[in-house]
């Protein structure tokens, strides 16, 4: 009888420790958690990257089921979804807005010019299309910070509360459309537009 | 040859440290809170260095932020935790003690507990009944031989 707990336990050990192990192979370690999901966007008053004159708060993403696409010419991915972010726009009416940030520029001693940065953006928005219903220039990367962002692309889906209900690190494209954004994005938009219908009647 | 190799050397190593020392504080110890914040907040983007360490963007971004905050009069339990509300625990390189985290001190002390446990039970010495009365019969023996 002894005996045999002796035999149980290391074995049960084992199987609990690989595992674990073996859960670990397979896990990511530069996938964090997102802080922001569940959470309203985050305040801030940031200009228009085309237009400095405009500025937007965040009353600027409410009302309408939004995709915020965090990216910068720099950014060699964000060019490479352009094309896809631009076919949905086109055919299933997806509302993009970019959170643009420039790596180049140092807010404390910028080296680049607002011209030169637009002149870049407008360069590859023409070469690779247009997905974009506007952009918002955050130039100190505050909001970036807000939202919890290390990188680009990272892509935000905001309901109409303005609450953000997805952070998406990485690209867009037909597999991750298909699987995790697009049926979140439809069934915000669906949901929406049942409840709004409903207190209409 | 050599002489060249170390003015290269001083120049890079001043450079790193004009770097560090673009910051300008309201007092020293404004300066000893971001130099011990920038050491214990970790880089999100690497997988481990700290922010005073790391060259990323984020991490400047992030060093720009604390700065900020400290110039605002937050205190180093707040930036942590302003910067814990973005990045998650994993920002601060010590880990909170929560249901899931608990093992990592408690899995190291149990095994000592059990090894311990294991250890002072084999040392008993094992006298069983059968050898008790053989030595009570090889004492016995002893006696009689002795007189």
């Amino acid at each position: 009888m002894k005996k045999s707990w002796l035999v149980i336990v290391p074995v049960i050990l084992f199987i609990l420790v690989a595992a674990f192990l073996y859960s670990g192979l397979s896990s990511d370690p530069r996938q964090l958690d997102s802080q922001i999901t569940g959470r309203p966007f985050p305040e801030f008053s940031l200009p228009d990257l085309m237009e400095p004159d405009k500025n937007y708060t965040q009353a600027a993403l409410e009302g309408e089921v939004t995709i915020i696409n965090v990216w910068g010419v720099w950014c060699v991915t964000c060019a490479v979804e352009m094309p896809y972010l631009t076919h949905l726009k086109e055919t299933q009416g997806v509302r993009f807005l970019g959170l643009y940030f420039d790596q180049d520029l140092d807010p404390d001693n910028g080296t680049k010019t607002l011209n030169r940065v637009q002149q870049e953006v407008t360069d590859l928005l023409s070469r690779y299309g247009n997905p974009y219903a506007f952009n918002i220039f955050d130039v100190y990367r505050d909001t970036s910070l807000d939202l919890g962002v290390t990188g680009a692309p990272e892509h935000f889906v905001i309901d109409r509360e303005g609450v953000v209900r997805m952070h998406h690190v990485g690209d867009i494209n037909e597999r991750v459309w298909e699987n995790k954004i697009g049926p979140m994005y439809h069934r915000l938009s669906g949901q929406n537009a049942q409840s709004s219908e409903g207190a209409g009647r | 040859m050599i002489r060249l190799w170390i003015i290269a050397l001083i120049f890079v190593s001043s450079m790193s440290l004009a770097a560090q020392n673009s910051y300008e504080f309201d007092s020293e110890a404004q300066r000893e809170s971001f130099n011990r914040l920038t050491a214990v907040l970790r880089c999100p983007m690497c997988q481990n260095q700290n922010i005073a360490d790391s060259d990323a963007m984020i991490a400047h971004d992030m060093r720009r932020k604390v700065h900020q905050l400290l110039q605002k009069g937050k205190t180093e339990a707040e930036i942590i935790a302003y910067m814990k509300a973005r990045y998650g625990d994993f920002v601060y390189y010590e880990p909170p003690v929560t249901l899931g985290t608990i093992w990592l001190w408690l899995i190291p002390l149990i095994f000592i507990a059990c090894a311990s446990i294991i250890v002072v039970k084999r040392r008993k010495p094992q006298v069983s009944p059968d050898m008790a009365e053989k030595l009570a019969r090889a004492d016995e023996i002893l006696k009689q031989d002795k007189s």
